[in-house]
């Protein structure tokens, strides 16, 4: 079984490799395919295809290859390889999974009823399209990154987790970058700025979309596609519960900083019509749900210390009304009350009565739920965190953990 | 919950066809029924006899209803069509029985073993590529097999493409890397596979249905009596000996053309396919690959199209007709 383990893990370093860096694959997919070959028992050989390579083809010839790194690191890899060929042939246990097998792919609506907005696209051109609610998106810095695929977790526990791959949610976000005062005179510096942005979220695969000062749409990661933006986070809606959002979700920033003003909120009234008609447009044309589009500080969590709000951004002032979104403040953050996190106090004080009602809502209901359970409130959140745990052990691949680092860097380079 | 797990059953639910193989230890065993039902007015007579004779039935609003394999020769007889519960791929929203009678025809092929558990053993359904911009279909067919299967009794319930299907079932020395048709009664089901990895997936609505009603249509007679002379005496070679053969082949050739196109448009449209080092395999599944000459036909149809995947072979799968239920089999074993 020890053996087992370690070919499992040697495997899956292989695959890892692949799929974080980029590895280019041929490689890799080499030594998979002739690892299997030398199995066998047709059952097994598939077991282990399945359980190495997983549910998504990490050889996507989308993927853009880093030559630099492959350089750098192509003697580590071909012994990896070799020693990966050299292993005995072992059957593969259970223990080996890391990738999930095939699930169901199923479309992203809840079923619930809700109203969508009608939009629909009126033109599409190479730099920009017009949508029926007079929404403009600008195209001149879009680009492709690695096919959203992500795993949706019934909240029945019974029932194995579903493959999605449409959008089911949107993440807001700031920019925390530098700005500019919104004036005449400084036109030129506020278009570098926005542009240089731009290219650096390009750069970094960071964002759906970027509202920019002058409330312009952005186009930047396709909307099919997975974009750096949201990190560990975790939510729900009335079926599934969603962890690290970076799949599924699209991430929407607003060319601002939390800290810009003392107004009500920092977004400009551009901005906020842009928010309104890119919000309606998403929503209609993926059936996402109003429950589903919130903030990054709401969907944040640190696993390291078991807390939410890692990110601020709209931890408080998101123009919810004004985006034509009910006062989604208001929802219990899933992470508390599904997966058993704790918040710091401060974020209490950073949030404000907005946040606060949704964290107390999620604490009275975490309670609620300890009784039906027969347990204390920590010993039923301690179960709870056991069980984010397991998820997010299974779930966090490495390719992820780059993502995370990616977007860390940006931010610290922005700020 | 694996460890429990004693024995495995995969399951074709298709719009012609229900077939489940099971394993049980070493012996592997496959039950198959035809996927529709007649309905005839009900008789003591009639009743005991249908006894009789074991044919599966039940009874309803004063009516028999015949389900399985001799639906079709009671239609026949009658000069009745069958009625389906399936259509196209999914449950026949537009047939009032179709949950009660499709309940009926997955239960007779899935009699339970002497001391089977049910709750111990895990099924592999098969679910077709949801055509494109209809996956609320899928969605909706999926969710009630699953219902009707938990009804039945199992709990460990899996389902798997049609078309990767057919590459789990025969493409094990290829490390499941190919492509895999399914030619069905509602659908063509397509799937490529990279190391068992579905890369691409899809689904043509022109299966044996499409060439029944078609060839009807143009011949005067009934889709049911094509059929019977599709499954029994066709054959590419040709020659038409008269029209109902000569309509055949030109709804074959349709289907053959649109199989192949409906390829080459998805893998020239996606971004999905990685670049394959070898020629990768094709399989030929299901009953509409089962004419003598339809390999030929489609090789040369593959051949025209220039496929941005270089294809090694074609090749017919060894039991085209049980090749899902073996492929979702080895799909619940490999779980």
């Amino acid at each position: 079984m020890k053996g087992e383990r370690r070919l499992g893990v040697f495997v899956h370093s292989i695959i890892g490799m692949a799929r974080q860096t980029r590895v280019p694959g041929r490689i890799a997919g080499a030594a998979v395919g002739l690892r299997a070959s030398r199995i066998d028992d047709p059952v097994q050989r598939l077991r282990f295809l399945r359980r190495t390579v997983g549910d998504r083809c990490p050889w996507s010839p989308a993927v853009i290859r880093e030559s630099g790194w492959w350089r750098g690191n192509r003697g580590k890899i071909a012994v990896a390889a070799a020693a990966l060929l050299a292993w005995p042939v072992l059957e593969v246990s259970q223990g080996v999974s890391g990738f999930l097998s095939a699930v169901p792919v199923v479309s992203a609506k809840t079923g619930s009823i809700e109203s969508y907005p009608n939009v629909w696209l009126l033109e599409a051109g190479a730099g920009s399209e017009v949508w029926s609610n007079g929404l403009r998106i600008e195209r001149r810095f879009e680009v492709a990154n690695q096919p959203s695929a992500f795993q949706a977790y019934p909240h029945r526990q019974d029932r194995p987790p579903v493959k999605m791959t449409a959008p089911v949610g949107i993440v807001y976000h700031t920019t925390e970058s530098h700005l500019a005062p919104l004036e005449e005179r400084q036109n030129k510096r506020l278009k570098i700025i926005g542009e240089t942005l731009l290219g650096f979220i390009r750069e970094n695969k960071a964002y759906h979309y970027v509202i920019d000062r002058f409330g312009r749409v952005w186009r930047v990661v396709r909307d099919t596609d997975e974009a750096n933006h949201a990190g560990n986070s975790v939510w729900a809606d009335g079926e599934y519960s969603y962890l690290n959002l970076n799949r599924g979700f699209l991430g929407v920033s607003v060319e601002t900083q939390t800290a810009a003003s003392g107004e009500e909120t920092p977004a400009t009234p551009a901005q906020i019509h842009s928010l309104k008609v890119l919000t309606e447009m998403l929503r209609s044309k993926y059936r996402i749900v109003a429950g589903n589009c919130i903030t990054h500080a709401q969907v944040s969590v640190n696993p390291s210390n078991n807390q939410v709000g890692y990110h601020y951004d709209w931890a408080a002032k998101f123009p919810y009304i004004e985006a034509g979104l009910p006062d989604n403040y208001e929802k219990a953050p899933p992470a508390i009350w599904m997966y058993g996190f704790t918040y710091d106090p401060s974020l209490v004080t950073v949030t404000g009565a907005r946040y606060w009602r949704g964290l107390l809502k999620a604490e009275v209901r975490l309670r609620e739920d300890a009784t039906a359970h027969g347990v204390g409130p920590e010993a039923y959140r301690k179960s709870l965190s056991q069980r984010y745990r397991a998820l997010f052990g299974r779930m966090k691949s490495r390719a992820e953990a780059s993502a995370e680092a990616k977007q860390k860097a940006m931010k610290e380079s922005a700020e | 919950m694996s460890e429990q797990i004693s024995q495995h059953v995969g399951l074709d639910i298709g719009t012609s066809r229900v077939v489940a193989a099971r394993k049980n230890e070493e012996a592997e065993s496959i039950e198959s029924q035809l996927n529709a039902f007649v309905r005839l007015p009900h008789s003591k007579m009639t009743e005991a006899s249908l006894g009789r004779e074991n044919v599966p039935f039940s009874i309803s609003d004063g009516h028999i209803l015949v389900y399985g394999n001799e639906s079709a020769a009671l239609a026949d007889l009658l000069g009745q069509e069958v009625r389906r519960p399936m259509t196209q791929g999914f449950l026949n929203s537009a047939e009032p029985a179709s949950l009660e009678q499709i309940e009926e025809i997955l239960s007779s092929v899935l009699t339970p073993g002497e001391g089977e558990d049910l709750s111990k053993t895990r099924i592999c359904f098969s679910v077709p590529a949801a055509p494109s911009g209809n996956q609320e279909s899928l969605t909706y067919h999926e969710a009630t097999v699953r219902q009707v299967l938990e009804k039945l009794g199992y709990s460990d319930i899996r389902s798997i493409n049609e078309g990767v299907a057919a590459v789990y079932a025969e493409l094990e020395e290829t490390n499941y890397t190919g492509i895999g048709v399914s030619c069905g009664g509602g659908l063509c089901n397509v799937a490529l596979a990279y190391m068992s990895v579905p890369v691409m997936t899809f689904s043509i609505a022109k299966g044996g249905d499409f060439i029944d009603t078609s060839a009807a249509a143009v011949t005067g007679e009934m889709a049911n009596r094509i059929r019977l002379v599709k499954e029994e005496t066709f054959h590419f070679n040709g020659h038409y000996s008269d029209k109902v053969q000569q309509a055949l082949t030109v709804y074959y050739d349709d289907m053959i053309q649109s199989v192949v196109q409906g390829l080459n448009d998805a893998l020239r449209g996606s971004r999905q396919v990685p670049k394959m080092s070898r020629r990768v395999p094709l399989v030929l599944s299901g009953g509409g690959a089962m004419p003598e000459g339809f390999k030929a036909r489609f090789e040369r149809a593959l051949q025209a199209a220039n496929l941005p995947v270089p294809v090694s072979e074609v090749r017919l799968a060894k039991e085209p007709l049980h090749t899902t239920a073996r492929g979702a089999l080895v799909a619940a074993l490999s779980e």
